[in-house]
């Protein structure tokens, strides 16, 4: 029965789960890595969401590092205040090598304050973000992201673009000095200094800057990543998601599909009319048909609201099982709404 | 007749190289505060998106924070800045 998840998410081998909160992101995004895991394909399950729900709907403990969950999947929750308090001590291991002795304590005393300024916690975080990118094809075929609320996951998403072009301008600065100062010290014909070295300082920030732009052609490239949107028949998650893709298509990022989750099921034969069911399955109606209006260029996928709400990597599997693609009726009823 | 040619080319290399001398450390020194200025653009409250990828920056840019102070006429950092001594 993994057929029907087999055919209906999407093929990219990086995929991210997004929507807003309480849709059910962490839940479809588990569900989707188990089904990948199933076909053999080795698959890591990442949350970036600060809440960690991921552990908790898995039933297993999670740490920073991938851990293995059933075969074929591991997963992983990244804590930020960790990405950052890992950051700051990777770079002033870097700086006490290369930096003077004299200055060395007041360059760490500079580096703890960043360390608690504001953006902080995000630039470690998508350094974080960026490593783990570089895994698939490596050590995963497939990568699957829990992401946190829409607009903080945007903004990681768009920030390779901007942070490659502010790098590279620091970069070329810096050796634009050093070259004039080399230039200098020739024509003034004193000793010849440190300048000549190989730069350690020079080549972590180039290692750096080209990952990030390695993350923004992994980004936009439509073959290996997309962005999963998660929605509920409800007009608020709709219309967030609505703004998200049109920023995601701003930035370049594909999307390769929208699940709707928590539908309400047919209703069963034996079960009589109610006029409370029956309400509600009139206004879902318009939201669904708002949906496929408004979402027809991307595949939209269906999950049924379940009778209990799966936790536990079994129940999880049985939903791989019930995300189908969305019945055609949906435009039907659109008309009946006009 | 040795010392009179020497005194003749130390002439023309200080007419001839002065100027390009100067110019080059000129054109360093501007160089050298632009650079400043993008790192700590933060300070001047202009935002500086990538002060986290370039922390590794720091001890360059305290280095060139330090001799501007020097060159500017002040003999120690202004308040509330870097220690740098």
């Amino acid at each position: 029965m993994l057929l029907s998840a087999e055919r209906a998410l999407p093929d990219q081998p990086i995929l991210f789960f997004g929507g807003k909160g309480g849709v059910g992101k962490t839940t479809l995004a588990a569900t989707a890595a188990l089904s990948f895991a199933a076909r053999g394909q080795r698959t890591l399950l990442v949350s970036t969401d600060p809440a960690h729900s991921t552990g908790d709907i898995l039933q297993a403990d999670l740490g920073a590092e991938p851990r293995p969950v059933i075969a074929d999947c591991w997963a992983m929750e990244l804590d930020p205040e960790r990405e950052a308090d890992r950051y700051i001590d990777e770079v002033k291991t870097r700086v006490a090598s290369a930096a003077p002795p004299r200055l060395l304590a007041e360059v760490e005393r500079q580096i703890d304050i960043a360390r608690v300024s504001p953006g902080a916690v995000e630039a470690a975080l998508f350094e974080r973000f960026t490593r783990i990118l570089e895994e698939e094809g490596k050590e995963f075929n497939r990568i699957v992201f829990d992401t946190a609320p829409t607009g903080q996951t945007l903004r990681l998403l768009s920030l390779p673009e901007l942070m490659t072009a502010w790098m590279t301008g620091m970069i070329q600065r810096r050796k634009k000095v050093r070259a004039l100062a080399r230039m200098w010290r020739n024509v003034a014909g004193s000793a010849k200094s440190d300048t000549e070295r190989d730069d350690p300082i020079l080549a972590a920030l180039e290692e750096r800057r080209a990952r990030f732009l390695r993350a923004r052609q992994i980004l936009t490239a439509s073959e290996r990543a997309a962005f999963v949107f998660v929605v509920t028949p409800e007009r608020l998650p709709i219309w967030e998601t609505e703004k998200a893709v049109q920023t995601l298509s701003r930035h370049g990022i594909p999307v390769g599909a929208i699940i709707v989750n928590q539908v309400l099921p047919p209703p069963a034969s034996g079960e009589g009319p109610t006029a409370f069911l029956d309400a509600r399955r009139e206004r879902e109606a318009r939201s669904l048909a708002s949906i496929s209006r408004d979402f027809g260029n991307w595949p939209v996928l269906c999950v049924h609201l379940q009778e209990t709400d799966p936790v536990g990597i079994d129940a999880l599997k049985e939903l791989a099982a019930r995300i189908r693609p969305a019945p055609a009726e949906w435009d039907d009823r659109m008309e009946e709404h006009r | 007749m040795r010392r009179w040619f020497r005194a003749a080319r130390e002439i023309y290399e200080g007419m001839y190289i002065a100027p390009y001398r100067s110019a080059i450390h000129r054109e360093y020194l501007r160089q050298h505060d632009l650079f400043l200025l993008v790192g700590f653009s933060d300070l001047l409250g202009v935002p500086n998106p990538v002060q986290f990828y370039t922390l590794e920056l720091y001890p360059e840019l305290l280095e060139a924070f330090h001799t501007w102070h020097l060159r500017m006429g002040l003999e120690h950092p202004p308040e509330g800045g870097f220690r740098c001594c």
